[in-house]
């Protein structure tokens, strides 16, 4: 019985730790990362929750593929000032329109919520002390290249 | 047969509700041209936190001792930012949004991406004053 349950425990666990994201934390990796260029901006993408972790749909950013919504996981991308519009799509698209200012880092939280067939990711833009908190226990997953 | 074919029933009809209900709510958005100019005040700090019904089961809340910064004007009031809070509108999707006042009142929100506004069902007041600094919270 022991065993049995034992199993189901593991097994569990696997379910929920697949599909979450692997890597340096981003306390350890934040270091290295590239001073932000004066004439530009950063918006950092982070999903801090493990639910619904086998649902990681692309991210996109003004129709450009940025990288994809993986849980515990963060990325990041620099870019000109200006009108930015970020969409996830699951089976309906979620959109977050944003600004960014030259020298400006803006967080956005990946959440997820109940849908039919699937999760829905949505992009939520977040206060600057909420970003930094949560991103903190997040893995760096890179941008899409 | 009959309690087969209306679980089957039940079953679309469930699919093709639920699929419209995930894109249901939509922000009423009018196109808005925003000018830069003048206005009465340059700048404002909320004396007191605001709760603002976005009349779709969201609501938002303007912090006391937030300072509004003018940055334009459209036909609905004058456009007011801040930097000490984020401002979103939401519907089916997320807005970045700054606030529209006139006569003191919000009347709704501009959304600089898609550079429209948003009313308000119902003006809210808002308890101005001047800038004071260190107010913020």
């Amino acid at each position: 019985m022991n065993a049995r349950l034992c199993f189901l425990v593991v097994l569990a666990a696997s379910f929920l730790s697949a599909g979450c994201a692997t890597g340096p934390k981003y306390g350890e990796i934040a270091p290295s990362f590239g001073k932000l260029a004066p004439d530009k901006g950063r918006i950092y993408v982070y999903r801090a929750s493990a639910l619904g972790a086998a649902v990681q749909p692309q991210v996109k950013l003004n129709g450009e593929t940025i990288g994809n919504a993986i849980s515990q996981g963060f990325f990041y991308v620099d870019r000109a000032p200006g009108h930015y519009e970020m969409m996830t799509s699951t089976e309906v698209d979620r959109k977050l329109s944003l600004t960014l200012d030259k020298g400006q880092t803006r967080y956005v939280r990946l959440n997820i919520s109940m849908g039919f067939f699937v999760g829905h990711v949505y992009p939520e833009l977040v206060e600057s002390d909420v970003g930094q908190k949560e991103i903190q226990e997040c893995s760096y997953i890179g941008q899409q290249k | 047969m009959k309690r087969q074919c209306m679980y089957a029933g039940v079953c679309v009809a469930l699919m093709v509700a639920s699929g419209c209900a995930f894109d249901v709510y939509h922000l009423k958005q009018l196109p808005a041209t925003m000018e830069s100019g003048r206005s009465a005040r340059d700048s404002f700090q909320l004396v007191k936190e605001q709760e603002v019904d976005l009349g779709n089961s969201y609501k938002r809340t303007l912090r006391k001792g937030t300072r509004w910064t003018h940055v334009g004007t459209i036909r609905q009031g004058e456009v007011f930012k801040t930097a000490d809070q984020i401002l979103t509108v939401e519907a089916s999707n997320v807005h970045e949004a700054y606030i529209v006042v006139s006569s003191n009142k919000l009347v709704g929100f501009y959304l600089p991406v898609e550079k429209a506004y948003s009313p308000l069902s119902e003006p809210v007041d808002l308890s101005i004053g001047a800038v004071v600094q260190g107010m913020n919270q």
